[in-house]
């Protein structure tokens, strides 16, 4: 993503600040709180202007920081959406006299469907074509209400009347104030819960791997889709309050500059942090009026939009020295508040011997049957054929090893299976059904998952957060759910879940570590724990050994014989022919794109068409090398 | 865990800290007390004023805050109103609606103003109108379009409506025997509303308008709109807007050719006109009031004299000569300060001393106000002003 | 009729020379930096600001004009020598923010220096033209041959040049580029350098018929960029091609249904092409997250 993601991960602390904790969220809102309850009765009169607008561009600030904190989108048309609630609600309280709460409610309704709509195909795209695209859509959206006269073209919308709340008119900005704070608040609390929910973790890893959490079964389009839509809504509302407090919604409020603003906050802000897009708020628009002041005063003869002059100078100087915003400045200063306090995390000592109790896997079908299908699958780049006709069977509970030469055709093949890569024609039936050609999650939510052989770690987190990816397949709990905090229960069971499969595999001493700080072969370690923790029925493991150490080796090696006889079914593809011999029940040998043998290792290892195609010509040399090979593995 | 709560506690005491920045003197916020307000009759007078400082209004608002600041500081050295100061407050609105609504907003609730002048065009007065009406403080707006002042109790006007100045436009089309007229306007409150008022009135005199195009202040390409007009058969054109868009919709149309005589609203009632235009402006026809070409006036128009003591200020002032719109701005003030010399600045008392206003000489006009008519002004206002040789000269009084 | 339509054309052209002369600047930085300029099109409002500064001043006409192209060249080396550069892990999203605050910057700068009214340069010398009863003013004269000698002149030297076609490798292959003897650094301050280059040239042809204001960059450079994406941010003909195309669909959008809809126009082309040919047009067929 655009820049580093500040999800609660703390290497530093060895924290488990990964899990839903809700004291951080109450104590943090009661403070808010106090703050918000104290203003109207302290702060001078300009300052309560700019402490009601910075609450009412809070709220799509928020949003937007969810979309590029969570979603790893930029959108620069924020103010689009901002600017349908705004309207809608001016319509439908001025020409249809609707009750607020109806028109609000509406409005931003009006919103998410627009983001629905622009949404459904625009999140197909990626990184900066999104961002221009919405960026377009604001140009659009500002002409649209322009030239339309249900929208009062220039003028746009005026007379609205002030909200009324129990009777009472809210009629200046005290209450104003303290009229919009109860949604920012509620805002921060879903924000906040969202960000520690199964949904926002799945976020944060299609960000740092798409392919990774896809094949753990994450949906990237639809979570993406809806994060945009529900970024939409925080805008909608946002628009509403700022339909009340002005009075008039004109085609300025979908203007490029109100995104630009909104984009400022969040980056200032910090990328990802819900607090930080309320203080990007409250600094910009403060800096905004500030600038207009200031900047006339410095240089003579300056007249309006001064406060750009900040913007930029701000905007450049937080991405060169500060791309955490204020979120990273004041988490550095925390840290050198506390770092003669801190102590390192104790790490109980582990038995070397222990026997772990065995992560659990799925027994779809009878051990022997068949759990997967490969009919005829060809690939084609160009003219090149890469996998030829390839037709073979992977029975259940047992490990078949695919192996062949550089360039045979394996991983393509492997990466058709998994669903990263469409075929050419051909079929792979999984379970009974046909996933070829369909996304990596498809398979994945059937309980067919996979390593890779060019590490695909989620970087944002800890070790035991990557693993924790992996029981996405386990959870439920939607976004809405997330939002309201309600799946504490299920994350504390997933969690031990993931403790459990690390300590099966020997990494409980880094569990807390930043899964980037880990070295290869550990890394390569996780990835199989991530893996075995969406409890599969089919893993499909590329070069699971390579890099690892000789006791790594023995370990994983030891590790998919208990798994095999527990019933899982493993696909290996290995370049290490003694192990995949010693391990595999199958083997399947592929060269130039051709399966040229399928049967028990003993038989392939007296093939003499995989002598030749793994030795060159002449047999009796090759035969001598392979044994001498085995010898020395 | 204690160290994490803290880190994710550490935004949150940026936001309070800057939530102490807020804590600033102890005005109420909640509509209570009004400590510093004028709404009493004692105490500092405050007038507010949204005008068009900056963005496509500019040439309009920037003389317009002249004219206030001059007249403030001429009414402080005369020692104010009834031995109260007065203070002048002006927001500039950035030539936007919300910004409008925002600065009035801003100005009744914060500064706790007495009145409100502005906005400088149509757009912007019409989304202040019912902030000011909410609130119930009067309003003196300084742009052009009816629609401002129509069925308000508190929101008065001191351009010249344009109803008066289309019915010159037309008036002058039919002695000259035009039956089919184009129009070209602004796309804005400005523009909106004169296609209808053309048809109308244009039915009692036998004119028909053929076509009307559209285009927006900030354009600085108007061939598509002058092309259409090209094409048709219209035997003159009415080019609705203000400077500098309007002047160079007049550049465009002798660019391409089109050979029809020219209209222009009052919104090109400047010098700026000519900057925008160059030698296309010369032979277009514009209604306007007569600060621009008092020199031509005949001595005993009764407003020379006052115009003229308006042009020597504010040039001495400022260097260069005043526009229209700095006459509206300046009829605006006179009448409000009027009002409260005779009323006080109880907002009703106010607001009826200003619909009382009669037979007040002033730049635009001579205004004499009612309850049904909070604009004062009628076509005798208008004058009929040719362009040539770089400036507007008397065509038709 | 066929006469206001060739004039809507000429009108069309004349205004998609300028996208196409932006578009050739940001096509020259996105291949070689991978950066989206959001600033390309301030670029232009400068040069023409710092030219009628400079004829304001006294300076003849020609010799303002070729210091303004020449000191936004520098200013736009300057931008990727002072910010560019200095950006850690830069991605195309992170490029666009940071070049929307060079963006927001410059017009600023813009605002305070020479005020918020528009204004124009003189006009080149020449002749308007009446053909047919189609105007063609000679400013349109000068803005077309300013694409096909500065347009054309560049794309020569990306296509053509043993420079230039090492120059686009720099992006996908800094060794092969190195062979030549071109470093990374080297190849970064020559695009942008031609990016200011290309963007003034634009600036200056027309701010006569125009006007140059401080704030008509941003909406320029993003229809430049919508011409960059009709040429799928790599080529440049096709670039050019669509940014003519994009003039002209304005123009008769402009006439024959909307005026107001003009700035619309190029948004939904820009929305449609990406999401109907994407693959077709962009850098590599699966584009990746940036």
């Amino acid at each position: 993503m655009v820049l580093p993601t500040r999800f609660p991960v703390d290497k530093a602390t060895g924290s488990n600040t990964f899990w839903v904790n809700n004291r951080q969220t109450v104590i943090g809102c009661l403070i808010f709180v106090a703050i918000v309850i104290v203003i109207p009765f302290t702060a001078s009169t300009s300052m309560m202007n700019i402490a009601v607008f910075a609450m009412i561009f809070a709220l799509p600030a928020i949003g937007l920081n969810l979309l590029m904190g969570l979603g790893g989108q930029v959108s620069l048309g924020q103010a689009a959406f901002f600017a349908v609630g705004g309207y809608t609600h001016a319509i439908l309280l001025t020409k249809f006299h609707l009750p607020g709460l109806v028109a609000a409610s509406a409005a931003v309704l009006a919103a998410m469907l627009v983001a629905l709509l622009v949404g459904l195909p625009l999140m197909r795209l990626h990184g900066h074509y999104l961002a221009l695209a919405t960026l377009g859509l604001g140009f659009i959206v500002t002409i649209a209400v322009r030239e339309w006269d249900f929208t009062g073209r220039t003028t746009g919308i005026y007379g609205i009347a002030r909200p009324v709340i129990f009777g009472i008119t809210i009629s200046n900005n005290g209450f104003f104030f303290w009229f919009v704070a109860p949604f920012v608040i509620v805002g921060i609390i879903l924000a906040l819960n969202l960000t520690r929910s199964r949904a926002g973790r799945a976020l944060s890893a299609i960000n740092d791997s798409e392919l990774a959490a896809e094949s753990l079964g994450v949906s990237t389009y639809a979570l993406r889709l809806k994060v945009f839509v529900l970024s939409a809504a925080f805008a909608g509302i946002g628009g509403v309050f700022y339909a009340y407090q002005v009075a008039i919604v004109s085609p300025e409020t979908a203007g490029f500059e109100v995104s630009v603003e909104l984009l400022l906050m969040v980056v200032i802000g910090g990328l990802g942090s819900v607090w930080g897009a309320l203080a990007g708020a409250f600094l910009i628009v403060l800096l905004g009026d500030g600038m207009r002041d200031v900047i006339p005063a410095i240089i003579p003869g300056a007249t309006g939009e001064v406060q750009l002059l900040g913007y930029g100078i701000v905007l450049i100087l937080a991405i060169l020295l500060l791309p955490g915003g204020l979120h990273q400045a004041a988490t550095v200063l925390w840290r050198k508040l506390l770092s003669r306090t801190r102590r390192a995390p104790v790490v109980e000592p582990e038995d070397e011997n222990a026997q772990f109790p065995l992560p659990q896997v799925s027994t779809p079908v009878e051990t022997g049957e068949p759990i997967l299908t490969v009919s005829h699958l060809t690939k084609r780049y160009g003219g090149v054929v890469a996998v030829n006709d390839v037709t073979f069977t992977v029975p259940a509970g047992k490990i078949l090893g695919l192996i062949g030469p550089n360039g045979a055709g394996k991983t393509t093949c492997f990466n058709i299976i998994s669903g990263a890569l469409a075929p050419t024609s051909g079929t792979v039936t999984f379970l009974g059904r046909n996933i070829e050609g369909r996304k990596p999650h498809v398979a994945a939510e059937h309980g067919l998952t996979r390593t890779f052989q060019n590490l695909q770690v989620f970087t944002s987190t800890d070790v035991v957060g990557n693993v924790y990816m992996g029981r996405y397949r386990q959870g439920r709990a939607g976004i809405l759910r997330g939002m309201l905090g309600l799946q504490g229960a299920e994350q504390k069971r997933n969690r031990a879940v993931a403790r459990e499969i690390l300590r099966s595999m020997r990494l409980t001493d880094v569990a807390d570590e930043l899964a980037a700080s880990l070295p290869f072969g550990r890394q390569r370690m996780m990835e199989v724990c991530r893996a075995l923790a969406s409890q599969p029925a089919l893993l499909l493991l590329d070069e699971p050994m390579a890099g690892l150490s000789g006791g790594e080796r023995d370990a994983l090696a030891h590790l998919l014989r208990r798994l095999r006889t527990a019933g899982l079914t493993i696909v290996l593809v290995e370049h290490d022919v003694a192990q995949v011999m010693s391990l595999a029940d199958q083997v399947a040998v592929l060269d130039d794109g051709v399966l040229i043998a399928n049967g028990d290792p003993e038989s392939v290892r007296n093939d003499p068409a995989v002598v030749v195609a793994y030795l060159g010509t002449d047999r009796d040399e090759a035969e001598s090398e392979l044994v001498e090979l085995e010898e020395n593995q | 865990m204690k160290q994490s709560r803290k880190r994710i506690l550490a935004p949150l005491v940026l936001v309070a800290s800057l939530a102490m920045v807020l804590t600033g003197c102890g005005t109420s916020n909640l509509g209570g007390k009004k400590a510093d307000s004028g709404a009493g009759n004692d105490g500092p007078i405050k007038i507010g004023a949204v005008l068009d400082i900056t963005g496509v209004g500019a040439s309009l608002g920037v003389p317009e805050q002249n004219t206030l600041n001059m007249l403030a500081k001429q009414l402080k050295d005369s020692g104010g109103i009834d031995g109260r100061q007065v203070q002048l407050i002006i927001e500039d609105d950035q030539s936007t609606e919300d910004g409008a609504a925002k600065a009035t907003t801003k100005l009744i609730q914060g500064d706790n103003v007495d009145l409100v002048i502005g906005a400088s065009r149509t757009g912007p007065s019409v989304a202040m109108r019912p902030i000011a009406e909410a609130a119930k403080i009067p309003m003196i707006s300084i742009a052009a379009n009816a629609v401002i002042v129509e069925g308000s109790k508190w929101v008065f006007k001191t351009a010249q409506n344009d109803l008066v100045v289309i019915q010159r436009i037309l008036d002058d089309a039919k002695t000259k025997g035009y039956t089919k007229l184009a129009l070209i306007r602004d796309a804005t409150g400005f523009g909106e509303g004169v296609a209808d008022t053309i048809t109308k009135l244009g039915a009692e005199r036998g004119i028909s308008l053929v076509m009307t195009e559209a285009f927006e202040p900030s354009a600085t390409d108007f061939t598509p709109q002058m092309t259409n007009v090209r094409g048709s058969n219209a035997d003159a054109v009415v080019i609705w807007g203000i400077t500098p868009s309007a002047g160079l919709a007049q550049k465009a149309y002798v660019q391409l050719g089109v050979n029809k005589p020219v209209y222009q609203s009052h919104g090109v009632a400047n010098a700026a006109f000519f900057d925008a235009a160059g030698e296309a402006a010369t032979g277009a026809i514009a209604p306007m009031g007569r600060l621009l070409v008092v020199d031509q006036l005949p001595k005993d128009n009764p407003q020379r004299d006052v115009i003229e003591k308006f042009k020597a200020d504010y040039s001495g002032a400022f260097g260069d000569q005043p526009s229209s719109f700095a006459g509206h701005a300046y009829d605006a003030w006179h009448i409000a300060v009027a009002a409260m010399k005779k009323a006080g600045t109880e907002p009703a008392a106010l607001r009826d001393a200003i619909e009382q206003t009669k037979d007040y000489v002033g730049i635009s006009g001579i205004f004499t106000m009612t309850a049904d008519n909070h604009s004062g002004l009628d076509s005798s206002a208008l004058i009929l002003a040719d362009a040539k040789d770089g400036r507007w000269n008397l065509y038709k009084d | 009729m066929l006469t206001d339509f060739l004039q809507l054309t000429v009108a069309g052209l004349s205004q998609g020379t300028v996208y196409a002369l932006l578009a050739v600047g940001l096509i020259a930085v996105y291949t070689v930096r991978n950066v989206i300029n959001i600033a390309q099109g301030d670029y232009a409002t400068l040069a023409g600001f710092g030219a009628i500064w400079l004829v304001t001043a006294g300076m003849p006409l020609l010799l303002a004009i070729l210091v303004a192209i020449l000191s936004v060249t520098l200013v736009s080396i300057l931008v990727e020598r002072v910010i560019i550069a200095r950006v850690k892990n830069m991605t195309v999203l992170v490029s666009l923010i940071v070049t929307l605050g060079v963006s927001i910057l410059l017009e600023a700068a813009m605002l305070i220096l020479w005020g918020p009214e528009a204004r124009s340069l003189p006009k080149l010398p020449g002749e308007d033209l009446f053909i047919g009863g189609v105007s063609i003013r000679s400013q349109e004269l000068w803005m077309l041959g300013a694409l096909v000698v500065v347009g054309g002149g560049i794309v020569f030297f990306y296509e053509k040049t043993k420079w230039g076609k090492a120059l686009r490798a720099c992006a996908e292959q800094p060794v092969a580029a190195r062979i030549v003897g071109i470093s990374p650094v080297m190849a970064s301050v020559v695009a942008f350098g031609i990016a200011g280059l290309v963007g003034a040239v634009a600036g200056v042809v027309y701010s006569p018929i125009y006007l140059t204001i401080w704030s008509g960059g941003l909406l320029l450079g993003l229809k430049g960029f919508v011409a960059a994406v009709l040429g799928g941010l790599t080529s440049f003909r096709a670039a050019i091609v669509g940014a003519l195309l994009l003039g002209m669909l304005e123009s008769y959008v402009s006439a024959y249904v909307a005026s107001g809809l003009r700035d619309a126009v190029a948004f939904f082309i820009l929305i449609a092409v990406l999401i109907f040919r994407t693959q077709g047009l962009v850098l590599t067929p699966r584009q990746g997250r940036a």
